[in-house]
């Protein structure tokens, strides 16, 4: 099965990074979507159909937290998994993110082996891989 | 700036740009450093929470390429490389901002970043910046390059 994959981030060079690792890593893709904060992110989960998130958590207009609230909070998306790629992950902001609902969280720089590593545990939970 | 802190600044950024562009530095005397009449870029952010202030790095505007390329892990020449090489820029300073507040407050810190920018700065204005005591020098692959760190207290 391949994946449609949303990545949000508002550094473009975050997300061609990790376009280029989830490539390398031969994760089975379909569709790539990016968007440069959360309330463009929340814009295509509600119009795309949506199977992962790799989701910054600073970000301007809508950060990595609130987007993680928001999809909460509404019934349609709640249950795409998100997972945190960011530098700033102190020990209670990734608890507070995982209370959350958010599946892991990938500290930068990141490989694509570690990329392989959550997207296989992640869509292996949801019963996709 | 207190030794101990210089010290985790100062290994904490050489450990993540070895790690996300392949550049090797050491640190250098600013006295000794070549500034060449060189155009620098400056990018810069603030974090708060419990650690809160300003990070910020300089370097020579033509290793700008360089340092997207190895980033992006494309060519230099690249015109992905030629557009985005701010953007790279400023996401280097990101990651290092978030590896040295958890270097300097523990990994329990809570803090959040602000969204780093990008300026840039003609070289006769790079050497009364980075004389500042917040500012540290490094030659990265044999390139000057300046980080400075301003804590609140």
């Amino acid at each position: 099965m391949a994946f449609n994959i949303l990545i949000v981030d508002d550094s473009a060079t975050v997300r061609a990074v990790i376009s280029k690792a989830l490539k390398l890593a031969e994760v089975p893709i379909n569709e790539l979507y990016q968007a440069g904060n959360g309330r463009e992110a929340l814009d295509a989960l509600q119009k795309d159909w949506i199977d992962l998130v790799f989701c910054d958590i600073s970000m301007p207009v809508m950060d990595g937290e609130q987007l993680v609230e928001a999809m909460k909070a509404n019934g349609m998306i709640e249950t795409i998994p998100v997972v945190i790629v960011s530098s700033a992950g102190s020990e209670p902001r990734v608890a507070r993110l995982k209370e959350n609902g958010v599946r892991d969280y990938i500290q930068k720089p990141f490989t694509p082996e570690r990329i392989r590593e959550v997207v296989d545990q992640v869509m292996g939970a949801v019963g996709h891989a | 700036m207190h030794s101990d802190k210089q010290d985790a600044l100062c290994t904490t950024f050489l450990e993540v740009v070895e790690h996300l562009t392949f550049m090797f530095g050491e640190i250098v005397s600013k006295q000794e450093m070549p500034l060449g009449g060189r155009d620098f870029t400056l990018a810069r952010m603030s974090f708060a929470g419990d650690l809160a202030g300003r990070l910020a790095v300089a370097v020579p505007a033509d290793i700008k390429g360089e340092i997207a390329a190895n980033i992006l892990g494309l060519d230099p020449d690249d015109l992905q490389c030629r557009t985005m090489m701010d953007d790279a820029l400023a996401e280097m300073l990101n990651v290092v901002c978030g590896h040295v507040i958890m270097a300097l407050a523990g990994a329990e810190a809570d803090f959040k970043l602000v969204t780093p920018e990008t300026l840039d700065l003609a070289a006769e204005n790079v050497a009364s910046m980075v004389a500042s005591d917040d500012f540290v020098g490094f030659m990265l692959d044999d390139n000057p390059v300046f980080l400075g760190l301003s804590l609140e207290d």
